[in-house]
């Protein structure tokens, strides 16, 4: 079928394919790591570009617009049309990413996360069954390994791999994923692992006595030093409980807050505040205000500040302790290392208005002008 | 001949590689995202024959597999691509290629893709494989891979006659 010196050339490759297949199985990327950042950064390089030039696909559709015959001056104001057109289109995409930014912003603010935003710029295919995303911020922005990345909605995934500029996110749905998760307003916690589909992750409760409603909302639990994921970040939503309370496999299905099909710009949390910023970051609830589940909403961090100060012990106990039957041994499980709620009275954050609407005082990250900033970094 | 084909195949190689990770990975489409890489192996494979295939879709594999936003196994992408371009050519005698054995070529290529990684990247033990979704992977892949090759294998062909037109002899 093949000639002499094709057969020879197969062989050589599919040796060498099957080399770096091996390799590769051997475990870390050890033996070509220098060569694959070379190709990442260069082809993150090309990406980049790549995105710049054909970032808003409406732009393409002006670009093939232009294309058309010119000669004609029902074409030219044709073409004019189009352009106008387009450009309103993308106005409105300008105000979209506008408010992709100001709810990041909401969320960075809320829980005290210092954030670098950063643009999508790849999608991993899919048929490779992993779903990772390249963003266009990288070790020269100051992200490392293992940062949580965050949306206006909540938990999008964390940072798995870093170039210069630009780095590869997992993202929560991700079947190798797992997150320490609680549920908001309890202190119960537990593990929630990607499916490899979209719209559903796995929560497995660790107390099997615990509570666990359809609508309960899950929020980060946080890890040690904030990495991979800092605590208090809104993920999603129990949309189906299987199993009663008492068995032992109970796992509820959670439809995460972000949408990781549609992400534009995203934000990674280069620091995770100083204390567990607990349910502050989840957004109200339009169904039920004030209903059981969420007590801790509006009271929450004002009383976690002002306590510290001088506040007399008549107050109630904080009102994100709800009772419940073994809330001894994750009651220390629930508290990440650090200061837990003793914040010198200056740090009071004007900023804790976490439902006060979309836009309050952001001073605990970095506004995306300045994003480039070594001071932001 | 040579110098013009290495250029001729890495120019193409830059150009779709472009496409593929910045604009066709960024479009959502349902399904498997559709995959310029295997159309362009099968047009070098037709026009230069298995050994230039097969080194074609090497090198695309490896480029794809190193690239970000890849969490796969390094070389299974270069091992398939290595295949596709190796055996896309023989398959069909160039006095048979019209055009629509050309696209089923193209389609059983393209089709045969996300089944070939599933099945290797379960063999190999990646958890990440839902089996669920291989067969609207491999359907959506062939008919991205049908939409894709007239924007692909004319280009290629009229770049391989006006830059090596002794290698059709």
């Amino acid at each position: 079928m093949f000639s002499q010196r094709t057969r020879i050339l197969l062989t050589a490759l599919l040796v060498a394919s099957l080399t770096f297949v091996i390799l590769d199985l051997r475990g870390g990327r050890g033996p070509f790591a220098s060569l694959q950042t070379l190709v990442s950064s260069t082809v993150g390089g090309l990406e980049r570009a790549g995105a710049t030039v054909v970032s808003p696909v409406t732009g393409v559709r002006q670009w093939w617009g232009t294309w058309g015959d010119q000669r004609e001056r029902i074409a030219r104001l044709e073409q004019e049309n189009l352009a106008l057109r387009s450009m309103v289109v993308r106005s409105a995409e300008d105000r979209a990413r506008a408010d992709a930014l100001d709810s990041l912003l909401r969320v960075a603010g809320a829980g005290r996360y210092r954030i670098v935003p950063a643009e999508v710029i790849a999608i991993g295919p899919k048929q490779e069954f992993a779903w990772t995303v390249t963003i266009d911020a990288g070790s020269r922005d100051g992200i490392e390994k293992d940062m949580s990345v965050i949306n206006g909605d909540g938990l999008v995934g964390r940072v798995q791999a870093v170039n210069r500029n630009s780095s590869t996110v997992v993202l929560l749905t991700d079947a190798t994923v797992s997150v320490g998760a609680r549920i908001a307003g309890s202190e119960e916690v537990g593990i929630l692992s990607g499916t490899g589909r979209q719209d559903s992750l796995e929560f497995q409760v660790l107390d099997p006595l615990a509570t666990l409603r359809q609508g309960d909302a899950l929020v980060t639990f946080g890890s040690r030093g904030g990495r991979p994921y800092a605590p208090g970040i809104p993920i999603g939503q129990v949309v189906e409980v299987s199993g009663s309370a008492g068995q032992l496999a109970r796992i509820a299905t959670v439809r995460p807050f972000a949408d990781v099909s549609t992400l534009t710009i995203v934000g990674v949390v280069v620091r995770p505040p100083r204390e567990d910023p607990r349910d502050s970051v989840l957004p109200a609830r339009e169904g039920q205000p004030g209903a059981s589940g969420l007590p801790t909403l509006p009271t929450a961090s004002p009383s976690a500040t002002a306590e510290s100060d001088a506040v007399p012990v008549t107050k109630e106990p904080t009102p994100t302790v709800t009772p419940q039957p073994s809330g001894g041994p994750t009651d220390g499980m629930a508290e990440p290392s650090g200061e837990p709620t003793s914040a010198p009275p200056q740090e009071a954050p004007a900023s804790f208005v976490p439902n006060a609407g979309s836009v309050g005082p952001r001073p605990a990250s970095c506004l995306p002008t300045s994003s480039r900033d070594p001071a932001c970094g | 001949m040579w110098v013009r084909q290495v250029i001729l195949c890495t120019t193409v190689l830059l150009a779709i590689m472009l496409v593929q990770l910045t604009l066709l990975s960024r479009l959502g489409l349902p399904g498997a995202t559709p995959d310029l890489l295997v159309v362009s192996v099968v047009a070098i494979s037709f026009a230069y024959g298995p050994g230039a295939g097969a080194a074609y879709g090497f090198a695309a594999g490896m480029a794809l597999d190193f690239s970000p936003a890849m969490d796969g196994t390094i070389g299974l992408t270069a091992l398939l691509y290595l295949a596709i371009g190796a055996l896309a050519g023989p398959l069909v005698d160039p006095r048979d290629r019209s055009v629509p054995v050309v696209i089923g070529v193209v389609a059983l290529a393209a089709g045969a893709m996300p089944l070939a990684i599933a099945l290797l990247e379960t063999g190999l033990g990646n958890v990440r494989i839902d089996w669920g979704q291989v067969p609207l992977l491999v359907l959506s892949s062939a008919l991205y891979g049908v939409i894709l090759s007239p924007l692909v294998l004319p280009p290629v062909g009229w770049l391989v006659r006006k830059i090596t037109p002794e290698a059709l002899l």
